[in-house]
């Protein structure tokens, strides 16, 4: 199991830097066309909103978008469907909770590394409130008790520690990303790769426990590729990717 | 709002949105401070909402217009025109709805409608705004162009009965009546569509009702246009204020106790980001800039225009159309009537000028229609932004008794709240 993952990540990790430097979003004009009518004023690509995002991945990162659309469509959301098909909602809300009470551990650290005691205190309150009264987490007793529910990860606190974004990054499956977010979000899950080996489960246990974790996540995102039915999509959900972040990062 | 949904969108998406048992729907209103942009921004949440389903059984529906190989590349995602379905169990009466400028068969404001009236005890078939992209790319035309209201009710006139028809075939829709409605843009398609069904005959349409319909799209586009129009320092005082906005509100963010998102924690985001009134104008401006970009794109598209992009070029599914973007986001609405709508239309007919065409677009050039016509009834705002000066005195004179004129909610600020949904109750009683 061990030695396949790192395989795989190794895998990974040369066909993303290929592809990231391989693809194109550059159109190969026909010999008959014949240019836009309407022009841009001097300067005005370079002061528009959308290009204060740094995005030189963009062949990639549409490609990948494209992927991620048709994972959804032909994978991710059937089986999301069958899940909330056979789950009771009650279930459902529960294994919703059970994650989201995991994912405190991360909040707490980050929240630690970005010296905001009262946050971090809050979400050490949720999580012994939740992992106890709240049996493992299914229950979220602790919001109506008025511990709110914070969210930190590592991408912010790379961020409060004063470090750009980066370029953007489609990533697979996962969606909107920068350099820096991707980074974070993988130390994030080394992190919670390591609680749940605290648990001590075997292989399949585990796999199962993953599995559900990602079903759980996309049951609980009601976006859809291409819904917007806007041809902008992709830019539109960059800047609001973006301006999320920035958003995060200064609370 | 388009960009508000999408706000909402994101806010909902990027975060954990956990399910609040002890949340109630009913319960909340926000203590903003009234005007009626923020009505139309925000919605008119100082009244408390309408109690309504909490979700519907919508079937998700696609009919096929155009040929499939004949959509450009670019919009492959959006082969068939989509629309949706919702379907009571046994025979009922039916009600189209038409969704207002830019926005979809589902867009919030659609959902709202949709769920009023299938409590009502209506079957619903939702369709998408002639200026919806979608739609766009799969009217089979090569001449039609959207905000033409004689053109636009004739083309929805034909995709209503070929989905009528569908829904019998597949879905066992049996209906007893069959009424119409429609919102801002909708509202006047759906007078158009029910002038042009007294002649044709096919529906015999039981009641219509126009909500917040603009009385001239000349007028309304004017006006929208000019709120990202801010004449000093033009471009860079537009991107500065956009810019003070989002920082406004980042702190309003970061100083709620918690991080997730509900809908009465968006309003207290917009409470103490304490928005300008230009600042609203500027969402709004903004808003409907970001609906006319895709309209205009979809159509460069379709119609091999060359306008924001490469006449004779097959864009790809991969490639970048941001160039294509920015270049749309500097056309007005009103740069797209003078130079594509007026000449356009004045190919087909040489003898009509400018001024008789702005006086076609729109619910004068029906008055006649529209002061007769029983079965159709009138919902607006007294303070709705989309009309100019004397147009609400206008819409009272024409509709007479017919006419409900609410006295705040901006433009369709105030479609899910409780006494708009009253009104509607009681113009739609086909079940009872």
């Amino acid at each position: 199991m061990r030695s396949f993952n790192k395989l795989l990540t190794r895998t990974m990790a040369i066909l993303l830097i290929t592809l990231l430097t391989a693809c194109s979003s550059v159109p190969e004009l026909e010999n008959n066309t014949e240019a836009p009518r309407v022009k841009l004023p001097t300067g005005y690509a370079e002061k528009a909103i959308i290009n204060e995002y740094y995005d030189p991945w963009e062949g990639f990162n549409r490609r990948m978008y494209y992927f991620n659309a048709k994972a959804d469509e032909y994978v991710l959301l059937p089986v999301v469907a069958g899940y909330k098909a056979v789950t009771p909602d009650i279930l459902e809300t529960g294994i919703n909770n059970f994650f989201s009470n995991l994912g405190e551990i991360s909040v707490f650290i980050n929240a630690l590394l970005q010296a905001k005691p009262a946050v971090a205190a809050e979400t050490f309150g949720r999580f012994a409130v939740n992992t106890t009264v709240g049996v493992f987490g299914f229950f979220d007793v602790a919001t109506p008790i008025g511990l709110d529910e914070q969210n930190e990860d590592f991408g912010q606190t790379l961020g409060v520690w004063g470090i750009e974004a980066g370029p953007y990054l489609v990533l697979p499956l996962l969606g909107p990303s920068s350099l820096r977010d991707a980074t974070g979000a993988a130390i994030d899950m080394l992190a919670f790769q390591a609680v749940i080996n605290e648990l001590g489960m075997a292989g399949e246990e585990e796999l199962f426990l993953s599995m559900l974790s990602s079903i759980d996540t996309r049951a609980n995102l009601p976006f859809r590729y291409y819904s917007s039915g806007s041809a902008f999509e992709y830019e539109r959900l960059k800047i609001l990717y973006m301006k999320y972040r920035e958003i995060q990062i200064a609370r | 709002m388009r960009l508000i949904s999408i706000f909402i969108m994101l806010f909902l998406t990027a975060c954990s949105t956990k399910n609040q048992p002890e949340f109630k729907v009913e319960a909340y209103t926000c203590d903003i401070e009234y005007t009626r942009y923020q009505a139309t921004v925000t919605g008119y949440c100082q009244e408390a909402a309408a109690i309504l389903p909490k979700s519907i059984p919508t079937i998700e529906k696609e009919i096929e217009l155009r040929a499939i190989a004949s959509i450009p590349e670019v919009f492959w995602y959006s082969t068939k025109m989509k629309y949706s379905l919702i379907k009571q169990e046994d025979k009922a009466p039916l009600a189209f709805v038409i969704a207002g400028t830019g926005a979809s068969y589902q867009s919030s404001k659609m959902i709202s409608l949709q769920k009023t009236l299938f409590q009502q005890g209506y079957h619903v078939i939702s369709l998408s705004s002639p200026t919806y992209s979608n739609f766009i790319i799969n009217l089979d035309s090569t001449t039609d162009f959207p905000g033409v209201l004689a053109q636009d009710a004739k083309n929805l006139y034909g995709i209503m009965q070929k989905v009528y028809q569908q829904v019998i075939l597949e879905d066992n829709v049996a209906a007893t009546t069959i009424s119409l409605t429609g919102y801002s843009l909708g509202g006047a398609h759906a007078a158009y569509i029910s002038k042009l069904d007294e002649s044709e005959k096919v529906f015999n349409f039981e009641k219509v009702v126009l909500i917040n319909p603009p009385v001239s799209l000349y007028n309304s586009v004017t006006i929208l246009d000019s709120y990202l129009d801010l004449k000093e320092g033009g471009r860079d005082a537009a991107s500065a204020m956009l810019d003070d906005i989002f920082s406004a509100f980042a702190q309003s963010y970061a100083s709620q106790k918690s991080s997730a998102f509900s809908p009465g924690s968006i309003y207290a985001l917009f409470k103490d980001a304490k928005l300008t009134d230009e600042e609203l104008e500027l969402l709004i401006g903004a808003s409907f800039r970001m609906s006319s970009s895709d309209m205009l794109f979809a159509l460069d598209v379709s119609y091999n225009l060359g306008g924001f992009i490469y006449k004779n070029h097959e864009i790809s599914k991969f490639e970048s159309v941001t160039n294509s973007m920015h270049r749309s986001h500097i056309v007005t609405f009103g740069q797209y009537f003078e130079k594509v709508v007026v000449p356009w239309q004045q190919e087909n007919n040489p003898n009509l000028t400018r001024e008789a065409l702005i006086e076609q677009l729109g619910l004068k050039n029906i008055e006649n229609y529209l002061r007769n016509a029983d079965k159709i009834s009138l919902v607006t705002n007294a303070d709705d932004i989309i009309l100019a000066e004397g147009e609400v005195e206008y819409l009272a004179d024409v509709f007479g008794a017919r006419a409900k004129i609410f006295p705040r909610g901006g433009h369709c600020g105030n479609m899910d709240r409780i006494s708009f949904v009253e009104y509607m109750n009681n113009q739609f009683q086909g079940a009872k």
